[in-house]
């Protein structure tokens, strides 16, 4: 290497000036020492095992095996946890360990005091250097939505990663208990869940004396219209609020036709949407248009908070009940959440 | 065969582009989402007082890497567009214009959709697709004159849109929630590689970067048209043949990484053309290191424009690239 810059400079003498040449040669070799550093570096930190982060150092570890079956080695005391979707920051809020929270993503926007904490982009586009640049001993993540690829860049950086992979309400509270146990909180843990399921064990009571199951079409999507099928989250909340879901198959989050949903007459139409409140206001004027469907003769067009049903946390309860009370107003009155 | 002036030449151009090149990247290391400081950064580089090692581990591991990407798909596709205008003797002609890298993107979200490795798996998807647009263009063109300019941008154009409605199709065919990043992906982003796939793509486009510089006298010869190059010794078919493959896989070994960035084969070889005269031998070098260089700086700019997030750097290629290629069009016109 040392020998190719000055037969470079030799070969333009006309060119360039002389003490430029010199100066140029100054600068190379300052590039050549930075180089020749940064080299070392990454050999150095090559052999330390990769650009570990500090405080990955101090603690001690526990290896556990995550909801994905991966394991992964954990501080046993985590100080600086990232939350990589909105649900999970809320879990970790109602398990009253936000204090070890240090950064959520862009929507994390419940209980109100998470907006406060520095964001790392939105779930499904993380901010991987803001992620970094806040020295977590621990991200929590989520199979869908967060991709893998940052996943594994994070492992490979030495941050730990641990993820979650939950579907129904079942799982989330699996979920809320393997946060409990990664942050030292098993008892609220256990006391959250327990409150869930009384609660869930309530409406399904109550639901249970209703004659019939009305047919509820859950609109997720404005245009196009997207409803959900069988393998969400929202399909089980319906379901166990005692209606019967019109969208329910095997895909997901189906597409409809405005034609589709009139042929299916749905006796009430739940619409959520992350849009504001004129755009909800507008799809039910449109819903209304047509006098033959039940849903628009019994006045059965609602809209929801789209975070409520969203996000599968513990307020997936809250949404349950609200669900009831929509669709069985005669069993449930008001609010009754304990 | 090379006079030597033409090496002094060559040298003095590179110099000056590498270090260009070495600014663009320094400032490219130097900004991100996380906060921007040269001198941090140089210090960091330098590696010489103590290092704060969260911003060694962004720099090296995060921001290194694109930056790297962001060169090796800018130096291919300019010196893509520069062998393109070559060949096919059209000032106009680009991967992206052409419809080569939208036939590339087909093929790749065809292997991501079919849950095929990345790395060989759907860069070969990606290279296939390539290859079906390239020949598709050639058969168009084939017959008539190659060198009718509006024909064969029409040509491109229709590839082009094509493409497109093929992409649009495969999405809307899948439900999952990979769609979100292949719409991501499409319009051209840096930010998810590491290391080990730049290493893997360097690799891959070196040596058809060094078979392109291997043709530059060719090239040169070729501008003058196809019999003359011939009556010269030149063996017209074939270094066509070769070079639009060559041209062809590196395009799709780009695009299978970063998606597709549009009319980046412009700017650079019309620029550097103006400047140093049209002797590929200088050319093919000085779009390598041009090209990089107009890449990291764009990057750059997506990534500083957007106050949250970022935006997918195609979408400032395309908006600096697409008036130029309407100039282009409206001063060839003779």
């Amino acid at each position: 290497m040392n020998k190719e810059y000055p037969g470079l400079i030799d070969f333009s003498p006309g060119f360039l000036l002389q003490p430029v040449l010199k100066k140029l040669q100054i600068m190379i070799d300052a590039i050549k020492s930075a180089l020749k550093s940064a080299c070392c570096l990454v050999i150095f930190s090559l052999l330390t095992g990769g650009l570990f982060l500090p405080t990955a150092f101090a603690a001690t570890f526990t290896i556990v095996t995550d909801l994905l079956g991966r394991s992964v080695k954990v501080p046993a005391d985590p100080r600086r946890v990232i939350a990589l979707a909105p649900n999970i920051t809320e879990i970790i809020f109602a398990l009253k360990q936000e204090h070890r929270l240090k950064g959520v993503t862009q929507f994390s926007d419940y209980p109100v005091e998470a907006r406060k904490l520095p964001k790392v982009g939105s779930y499904v586009q993380l901010d991987l250097e803001r992620i970094v640049a806040l020295k977590p001993d621990l991200c929590i993540a989520i199979k869908d939505g967060n991709p893998r690829s940052v996943v594994e860049r994070l492992e490979s950086m030495g941050i730990p990663v641990y993820a979650l992979d939950p579907r129904n309400l079942n799982s989330v509270m699996e979920t809320i208990l393997a946060i409990g146990m990664l942050m030292q909180a098993e008892n609220t843990a256990r006391d959250l869940v327990q409150t869930m399921q009384t609660r869930v064990a309530r409406v399904q009571t109550k639901v249970s004396q209703a004659a019939s199951k009305p047919g509820v079409f859950f609109q997720i999507g404005i245009s196009p219209i997207v409803s959900v099928g069988t393998p969400t989250f929202i399909h089980e909340l319906i379901e166990k609020a005692g209606g019967t879901n019109l969208a329910a198959g095997d895909t997901p989050y189906p597409r409809f036709s405005r034609e589709q949903v009139l042929g299916l007459s749905p006796d009430i139409i739940i619409i959520t949407s992350m849009t504001r409140a004129a755009v909800f206001e507008r799809v039910k004027e449109e819903w209304s248009r047509w006098p033959n469907m039940p849903a628009v003769q019994n006045q059965k067009i609602f809209i929801t908070d789209s975070n409520l049903f969203d996000r599968p946390s513990p307020r997936l309860v809250d949404a349950l009940e609200l669900l009831a009370r929509l669709i069985h107003p005669e069993f449930i009155k008001e609010n009754q959440s304990p | 065969m090379k006079p030597p002036i033409v090496l002094k030449r060559l040298m003095t151009v590179s110099f000056v582009l590498l270090l260009l090149l070495l600014a663009a990247m320094l400032l490219g290391l130097s900004v991100g989402s996380t906060g921007s400081s040269l001198t941090a950064t140089v210090q960091t580089l330098w590696g010489k007082n103590e290092i704060d090692p969260t911003l060694a581990a962004i720099i090296w591991r995060i921001r290194l890497p694109r930056v790297l990407l962001a060169a090796l798909v800018g130096a291919t596709l300019s010196v893509g567009g520069l062998v393109f205008q070559a060949l096919l003797r059209n000032p106009l002609a680009e991967p992206y214009i052409l419809g080569i890298s939208g036939g590339s993107a087909i093929g790749a979200i065809i292997g991501i959709l079919l849950g095929v490795s990345p790395f060989p798996g759907v860069s070969l998807f990606a290279f296939i697709g390539s290859m079906a647009t390239l020949l598709l263009i050639l058969m168009m063109v084939s017959g008539q004159t190659i060198l009718k300019r509006e024909s064969l941008l029409l040509s491109g154009v229709m590839v082009n849109a094509f493409c497109a409605a093929v992409i649009m199709f495969l999405v809307s065919l899948t439900q999952d929630s990979r769609l979100h990043n292949i719409i991501f992906w499409l319009m051209g982003d840096f930010s998810m590689v590491d290391a080990r796939q730049v290493a893997i793509l360097a690799v891959t486009l070196l040596p058809g970067m060094i078979l392109i510089f291997w043709f530059a006298h060719p090239m040169n010869l070729l501008l003058a048209g196809k019999e003359p190059a011939q009556s010269m010794g030149v063996h017209v078919k074939a270094v066509t043949v070769t070079l639009l493959v060559t041209t062809s896989f590196m395009v799709s070994a780009t695009v299978s990484h970063s998606g597709l960035l549009g009319f980046v084969g412009l700017v650079m070889p019309h620029l550097l053309r103006l400047l140093l005269g049209p002797d590929h031998r200088v050319l093919v070098p000085a779009c390598i290191l041009g090209g990089s260089t107009y890449m990291v700086l764009c990057d750059l700019l997506a990534r500083i424009l957007p106050e949250q997030g970022e935006m997918p750097a195609g979408v400032i290629t395309a908006m600096i690239g697409a008036p130029l290629f309407i100039f282009l069009m409206k001063t060839s016109k003779r």
